[in-house]
């Protein structure tokens, strides 16, 4: 006789689940039930039965249930077994997928055409459950059967379907095209009678309407238009209703309204309107308050006159007051640094306000929390306030309490930590207060150089990026460091590197290694001019102006150095040019690009400077043609290619009469 | 043949319809990085400055950067002071300074004393310059002023109490400046040239925040 497992008076869950399988109807209800018991409510226990392959046992008490006798039982049967499934997907991704695995959801969608409402309402609440989950299959709105049975969900009778039919729209509706498709069926107008039924009818309504807005203007402009305003004036009523999820969900409706319709975009009004109930969302302590800060960030994020808006009503003290208290819930303490972070993003004064509230150290201990989802927020949090000269000569950003945590988040698998990490380390090594050293003691050059090898060509380009501004100014100290832990054949094959946005962050690197006191053009001449020549082949072939530019300043800082360094850059201007093609300079003199054009002149004003050898290396110049294209140039429409081009032409005279 | 140089005329006036860009222009020479340096000249005492950029944010009118005094006097080190800019581009900040104790009589007085402010002058007084068009024109005007000593304690026997009325030329990256402080000696000049630290041409550094 099998002994009483402690956790359960009916038996242990390896028995309860074998009795699922059962020929005997009767047995299989009870454990159903005994499970269902069990699991609600109790992740643990879940967790547990979904090891012991309860999912799929529970599927196929589903699946059976309508073939027998006994309509009551038949419904108990198909209820209890719908409950149970909806109860393992609830808040568990394994669930959800254990769910999904078992082919649960066709006979679960089959429930909704029972005749018994009780029947009905365990289907829709279980696919409610389920289609609130990332895991759950996406819906194929282009499809036509699909839509049909969408709208006959929404046009039910029966509140649970209707909440299916929104939860559904909420879950997979990402493309424009679905957007419209389920406008132009008339999705939008069931929505929108829907916002104005049951609490939760005008929940699930809101959500999924900002799923069908989002970002699109046509849909967007046509449901504003709809029966003159109907569907804005109804959503503008739910702002101030007595729900705070109903309030917060309608806030976020209009979010994406104001986001993405010209009509209201510059609409102030509505903007503070929303900041002011946000702020006071942020009040409710529980699952909304999470999110209101999500929706202030979505609100803020790059609109420079909304932040401002926020700071006027106090958000940043609301935000650092919520910090200061202490963050049980990580999700909480995610939004909330992301909310600082967007208010931060743009403005001083914004960043003034946070640092004066004394509130940094609470963010940069952040970067040592337990969740993942909050140490990059706090990244992005510090990437902001580091966005200021003024903070980082500061120097808030030089001690180790920041350093280190930043530089373990550097190991962290996942690409998304390790960008974070990468974008605040970008900003705080801009040195100003000369004080690198400490980022250098800590390892900070090596890890920057293990991840420029990264297989993820951005977490490639985003290591340079930091190399680069590290560099900034830097004294020859910190450039050996670099190229020490790099090496010039690194370097020079990451020119080369098959992403354009690497090569470019590679080229500005170099150009900062070459600037500063003149023995540092030398860099480029390291094992046997491996960097000099990667510029040069790189440089004929550059694809974007971003590369050039970079590419041409760091060749006119080489050619800012003494003849030996001039005429090495002109061995580069002429040699990978081949029988057929223009040299590189000529194509960039040519470029729509100011910043290009300008870039270009600078070289050819560094080449021709009052040097040994200047006139030999003008000669070239104008036998290839580039001194006439120059001569062309000297109203060019940009300002200050016209003033170095007038210049570098005003220094040729110099060489004699030089026909130019 | 030499190329002749035209030099250009004055910045044009903007009509009411103009929807053209009026802002001064991007310049090379004023951007993070650049150093320049001269002379100081106040009565008889002369010291070195040497002034670097750090941050430039054109959109917001906004500049930023360090000013080392050397052979100070007073002082046993060089003496650094960060300062901010405020660039006059008719969109954030105007010829008018509106605060530190300047009136615009003030402002005048000084802008004045640049000859690149000349041609300027009719416009300014007239309508505060906002019809001008400085997308085209040689000089950035800006105004610096010093926010706190770097290095050195507020009892060093400087004073950051006043402003720097800035004249910078786009052609070759000098800048003028008087100094403005009703409790100092009026017209206080600071000339500096583009450093090149020994080079022979111009180089540049670069960074840029995430």
């Amino acid at each position: 006789m099998p002994s009483a497992s402690p956790s359960t008076s009916s038996g242990r869950p390896t028995d309860l689940v074998s009795r699922l399988s059962s020929s005997d109807r009767g047995v299989r209800l009870r454990a159903l039930r005994e499970v269902k018991n069990q699991i609600i409510g109790n992740r643990t226990k879940k967790l547990a039965y979904i090891k012991l392959g309860a999912v799929p046992a529970v599927a196929a008490v589903l699946a059976d249930a309508s073939d027998g006798p006994g309509p009551d039982e038949t419904c108990n049967l198909l209820v209890q077994s719908a409950v149970a499934l909806g109860s393992f997907a609830c808040g568990v991704d394994a669930g959800v997928q254990a769910v999904v695995d078992a082919g649960a959801l066709p006979q679960l969608r089959r429930l909704l055409s029972s005749p018994d409402e009780k029947v009905v309402d365990s289907g829709a609440r279980s696919l409610k459950l389920i289609y609130q989950s990332k895991l759950a299959p996406k819906y194929d709105f282009l499809d036509h059967e699909n839509l049909q049975f969408l709208l006959s969900l929404l046009n039910s009778k029966n509140e649970n379907v209707t909440g299916l039919g929104a939860s559904i729209i909420t879950h997979s509706c990402q493309t424009s095209a679905e957007q419209r498709a389920l406008y132009e069926t008339g999705v939008v107008q069931k929505l929108v009678d829907l916002i104005g039924g049951s609490v939760s009818q005008r929940d699930a309504s809101l959500e999924s309407l900002t799923a069908i807005i989002k970002n699109n203007y046509e849909v967007t402009s046509k449901i504003l238009e709809f029966e003159n305003g109907r569907a804005l004036n109804l959503i503008n009523k739910f702002i101030i209703d007595k729900s705070p999820r109903t309030r917060l969900l309608a806030c976020a409706c209009l979010i994406a309204v104001r986001k993405t319709s010209s009509r209201y975009v510059e609409d102030m009004g509505l903007g503070l309107k929303l900041i002011h109930h946000l702020l006071e969302l942020l009040e409710d302590p529980g699952q909304v308050g999470d999110e209101a800060s999500f929706a202030l960030s979505t609100l803020i994020e790059e609109k420079e006159d909304l932040q401002k808006l926020a700071l006027e009503a106090n958000a940043i003290n609301k935000l650092c007051i919520h910090l200061q208290n202490g963050l049980s819930c990580p999700k909480r303490f995610q939004g909330i640094l992301l909310a600082l972070a967007n208010i931060c993003s743009k403005l001083e004064i914004c960043r003034s306000k946070l640092l004066a509230l004394q509130a940094f150290n609470l963010v940069s201990d952040a970067l040592r929390h337990d969740c993942t989802d909050v140490r990059v927020a706090a990244c992005i949090c510090l990437r902001s306030l580091s966005r200021s000269v003024k903070n980082l000569s500061a120097g808030y950003f030089v001690n180790e309490t920041v350093i280190i945590p930043l530089l373990q988040l550097l190991h962290d698998p996942s690409i998304a930590v390790q960008l974070a990490a990468l974008g605040a380390i970008s900003n705080i090594v801009v040195d100003f207060t000369k004080h690198n050293s400490n980022f250098i003691h800590c390892g900070g050059v090596k890890q920057l150089v293990e991840l420029s090898m990264a297989m993820d060509p951005v977490v490639r380009s985003n290591s340079l990026w930091a190399l680069k501004n590290l560099t900034f100014l830097a004294d020859s100290k910190c450039k050996e460091v670099v190229l020490s832990e790099l090496t010039a054949s690194s370097l020079a094959t990451l020119i080369h590197d098959p992403e354009s946005v690497v090569q470019e962050q590679a080229l500005a690197l170099v150009r900062n290694l070459v600037d500063g006191c003149v023995d540092s053009i030398d860099y480029v001449f390291a094992e046997n001019g491996v960097i000099l020549d990667a510029m040069g082949r790189q440089l004929q072939c550059a694809s974007k102006a971003e590369i050039g530019i970079q590419g041409m300043y760091a060749l006119s800082n080489v050619a800012s150095g003494s003849k030996v360094h001039k005429d090495a850059v002109m061995e580069q201007l002429f040699q990978h040019g081949g029988m057929n093609a223009q040299p590189f300079i000529m194509r960039f003199l040519h470029s729509n690009d100011n910043h290009l054009r300008t870039a270009s002149v600078w070289v050819l004003l560094n080449l021709t400077t009052f040097c040994p050898g200047a006139a030999g290396r003008l000669q070239r110049l104008r036998n290839a043609g580039i001194i006439s294209q120059l001569k062309s140039m000297v109203n060019d429409p940009c300002l200050d290619v016209k003033l170095r081009v007038r210049t570098t032409l005003g220094q040729c005279m110099n060489y004699g009469d030089s026909t130019i | 043949m030499p190329v002749r140089v035209v030099e250009s005329s004055a910045p044009s006036q903007v009509s009411g319809a103009s929807s053209g860009n009026t802002l001064p222009q991007a310049c090379s020479l004023l951007t993070v990085g650049q150093n320049v340096s001269s002379l100081q000249n106040e009565k008889d005492e002369a010291w070195r400055v040497n002034v670097c950029i750090q941050g430039c944010d054109l959109d917001h009118g906004y500049l930023c950067g360090t000013m080392e005094a050397l052979n100070v006097p007073m002082a046993d080190t060089p003496v650094v002071t960060f300062w901010e800019g405020e660039i006059v581009d008719g969109k954030n900040y105007t010829f008018f300074t509106g605060k530190w104790e300047a009136t615009p009589e003030d402002d005048i007085r000084h802008w004045t004393k640049f000859p690149s402010f000349s041609p300027l002058l009719s416009r300014v007084e007239a309508d505060g310059g906002k019809t001008l068009d400085l997308s085209s024109y040689q000089y950035i005007f800006m105004r610096w002023k010093e926010q706190y000593f770097v290095n050195v304690g507020e009892d060093c026997g400087l004073t950051i109490a006043g402003f720097y009325y800035v004249c910078f030329s786009c052609s070759d990256g000098s800048i003028s400046g008087f100094y403005y402080d009703p409790k100092s000696s009026p017209f206080q000049k600071l000339e500096l040239k583009a450093t090149n630290a020994g080079r022979s041409g111009f180089s540049f550094s670069t960074y840029e925040f995430q």
